[in-house]
């Protein structure tokens, strides 16, 4: 079992330190888009990276549509790495719709986990009087429609030679430097779980102390939601980055780090 | 003529588009500007984001922005711009990252797309309608398999109930079979003892005439009297074995009908004058109204016979002064012959049975008239053996009224 999940979800542990930072990476993208933040904890913590089932270096064989049809599926997934490498004190990072994938997990097993970092978290995308989320359903419809765009040649005519051709691998690998994500159809069932997901009930439930990075211009998790967030999640902290965008880990990964450590390190102190 | 390099690159025949990581835009080609419809100052500073659809937005920072940071080029990236005035402009988008000026930018290359979009979203369309067709398709088909295994179901209760009624039908062969074996064993029987009864018959009637005559030796007056007592028990014993031997003959099909042209009312004035005593016996008054012309396809001689029984029965069962009639008359394709009593008449639940075997109307009645029952059942079944037929009406205390038909001669 612990050998399975390694490889079906492509984990990769490295770092001098014994306390775990578990990075999980967010909705169209893999374990490399961390690679500019894990530089600099790997010398005082345990990093481990992963992929979702479906995403980067995944096992697609163990794909189920069933169980990666909501966001739940996605949590078991972070569950089955933690408990396969036997992880304690946890500090989860994770970017965008990982940090909901993060609370599930959280609230079904909260001894595992000492924090939640959540960069650019949003418990609903679409809007609900009066709450703002940022989004329309349209809004999203749209989404789902460029991805279809985008994914029309892998889709219908790639993908299954991919699936077939089991001896052109180069196939794959183009894919997955194409969009980061292997499997198209994999792709758009996760757009569909992150942005049609609501959990905005499962907030109040967390235990686990929790910082909420969020960038000063981002139009995937505005402000607003943000504030939300601070407010409905028990023992949490909203920092407001000078960094705009949706993936500051990428775009400004000091910014990103110093927040994350400065958190860290107040919390160690406290 | 040589062109300097900025006018190449706002004269190119695509957009042209350089932002940082933080999405600033620093540079934008007039052949962008001029499809978006802003001026240069407007775009420059601001984020590219504010030139995208909010799908596209989501899209840029899910899938766009980490693709360039993280592989350094993108490719053939769908996008939908928005220019100054709302609409939309689908766009391919090549990028790059490059260095310049110790700073990181995305150049970008922006191709609308009209007539690829427009097959693309046919082609989703028809993908789309596709699945549609085939979640329904799936449902028809669990339909089908559902009636399939009704229609299945009732097939095999079918094949159930058809094996039974086929066992039933065979049983039913059988019984018939069996029914129609004992009929032939009857009538065979019935044939042969009339015809071994006939023979002592004759061998007394023959002998009791011999006494009559006086051939071994004279006879009281007395004597005479037994005889002919003798004489006529002899006669009518033989009527009634030679009625079983003729309706075990018809009921066995060993009868043979010599069918010819047989006018109607010789047929009556031929059987009239064994009819003569009797009528007169018991003062009945005959009327006999059958047009000379009224011709029938039949055995004469059959013919014969049941007008013969049809009038004796009249005779027998109308009182003394009471009057009989026979009339004829004619349809498209058939002769028809009444014969008229002024007798006790049928009752109408009886009217079938007189023509069964060995039936009279009433049973306390037959002694007094003498009959075997025979008559009626013979005389239909030789009508029908012709093709014609024998029924009955009546009604009690005045009357019967028995009608034969036969074939027209045409």
């Amino acid at each position: 079992m612990e050998q399975d999940v390694i490889q079906r979800n492509n984990v990769r542990v490295f770092g001098n330190g014994s306390q775990p930072m578990l990075f999980a990476h967010g909705f169209g993208c893999d374990q490399n888009m961390w690679r500019f933040i894990t530089p600099h904890f790997e010398k005082d913590y345990q990093i481990v990276l992963f992929d979702y089932v479906g995403s980067g270096g995944s096992d697609l064989k163990a794909y189920d549509p069933d169980r990666y049809g909501k966001l739940d599926g996605y949590a078991e997934d972070v569950l089955d790495v933690v408990r396969a490498l036997d992880l304690r004190d946890v500090i989860f990072v994770g970017h965008s719709v990982s940090s909901m994938i993060g609370v599930l997990a959280a609230n079904q097993e909260p001894d595992r986990f000492e924090k939640l970092i959540m960069i650019g978290p949003s418990p609903r995308y679409i809007n609900d009087e009066p709450y703002v989320g940022g989004f329309e359903q349209k809004d999203i419809e749209g989404l789902f429609e460029m991805m279809d765009h985008n994914f029309i040649g892998w889709a219908n005519f790639l993908a299954p030679a991919i699936m077939k051709n089991g001896d052109r691998p180069e196939l794959g690998a183009e894919l997955t430097e194409s969009f980061c994500s292997t499997d198209p159809v994999i792709a758009r069932r996760f757009a569909a779980a992150t942005f049609l997901a609501d959990n905005r009930s499962d907030l109040a439930q967390v235990t686990v102390p929790s910082l909420i990075l969020q960038c000063s211009d981002d139009m995937v998790a505005p402000r607003e939601v943000g504030e939300y967030l601070r407010k409905e999640l028990p023992d949490s902290t909203l920092r407001v980055m000078n960094a705009v965008g949706h993936c500051p880990h990428m775009s400004d990964p000091d910014e990103t780090v110093t927040l994350i450590k400065e958190y860290l390190g107040a919390q160690a102190a406290a | 003529m040589q062109a300097e390099p900025g006018d190449l690159l706002d004269q190119a025949p695509c957009g042209f588009i350089s932002f940082g990581d933080d999405s600033r835009i620093a540079l934008v080609n007039l052949t962008l500007l001029e499809r978006l419809g802003y001026e240069r100052e407007e775009l420059v500073g601001k984020h590219f984001e504010n030139i995208l659809t909010v799908a596209s937005r989501i899209f840029y920072q899910t899938h766009f922005f980490p693709l360039v940071k993280l592989h350094g080029r993108a490719q053939e990236v769908f996008m939908l711009l928005r220019t100054r005035d709302g609409s939309d402009l689908g766009v391919l988008c090549n990028a790059s990252r490059r260095e310049r000026n110790d700073s990181v930018f995305t150049d970008c290359v922006v191709m609308e797309v009209i007539e690829r979009r427009k097959f693309e979203e046919a082609l989703l369309q028809a993908k789309h309608s596709a699945e549609q067709a085939n979640v329904a398709l799936e449902e028809q088909a669990i339909e089908l398999e559902h009636q399939h295994q009704q229609l299945q179901e009732q097939a095999t209760e079918l094949e159930v109930q058809g094996e039974q009624l086929m066992a039933l039908n065979e049983d039913l062969e059988r019984q018939r079979a069996a029914a129609d074996e004992a009929n032939r064993a009857k009538s065979s029987f019935l044939a042969v003892m009339s015809h071994e009864l006939r023979t002592p018959l004759n061998a007394i009637g023959g002998y009791v005439q011999l006494l009559q005559m006086g051939v071994h030796g004279s006879v009281t007056a007395e004597q005479l009297e037994a005889l002919n007592r003798v004489d006529r028990s002899q006669r009518h014993l033989l009527r009634l074995i030679n009625d079983v031997l003729n309706l075990s003959r018809i009921e066995a099909g060993r009868v043979d009908y010599r069918v010819e042209v047989v006018a109607l009312k010789e047929a009556v004035g031929s059987v009239m004058p064994m009819l003569e005593p009797q009528i007169s016996a018991k003062n009945l008054q005959l009327d006999v109204s059958v047009p000379p012309a009224l011709e029938a396809l039949a055995d004469r001689e059959k013919v014969q016979q049941i007008l013969l029984n049809l009038l004796t029965n009249a005779i027998k069962f109308t009182a003394a002064g009471g009057s009989i009639c026979v009339e004829a008359s004619s349809e498209a394709s058939k002769v028809l012959m009444r014969v008229i009593d002024t007798g006790v008449g049928i009752p109408s639940e009886m009217i079938e049975k007189v023509f069964e075997p060995f039936i009279q109307v009433d049973a306390s009645r037959s002694r007094a008239t003498e009959g075997t029952g025979l008559g009626l059942a013979i005389s239909r079944d030789l009508a029908r053996g012709m093709n014609g037929d024998l029924s009955a009406t009546s009604t009690p205390g005045t009357g019967s009224i028995f009608e034969l038909s036969l074939p027209r001669k045409s």
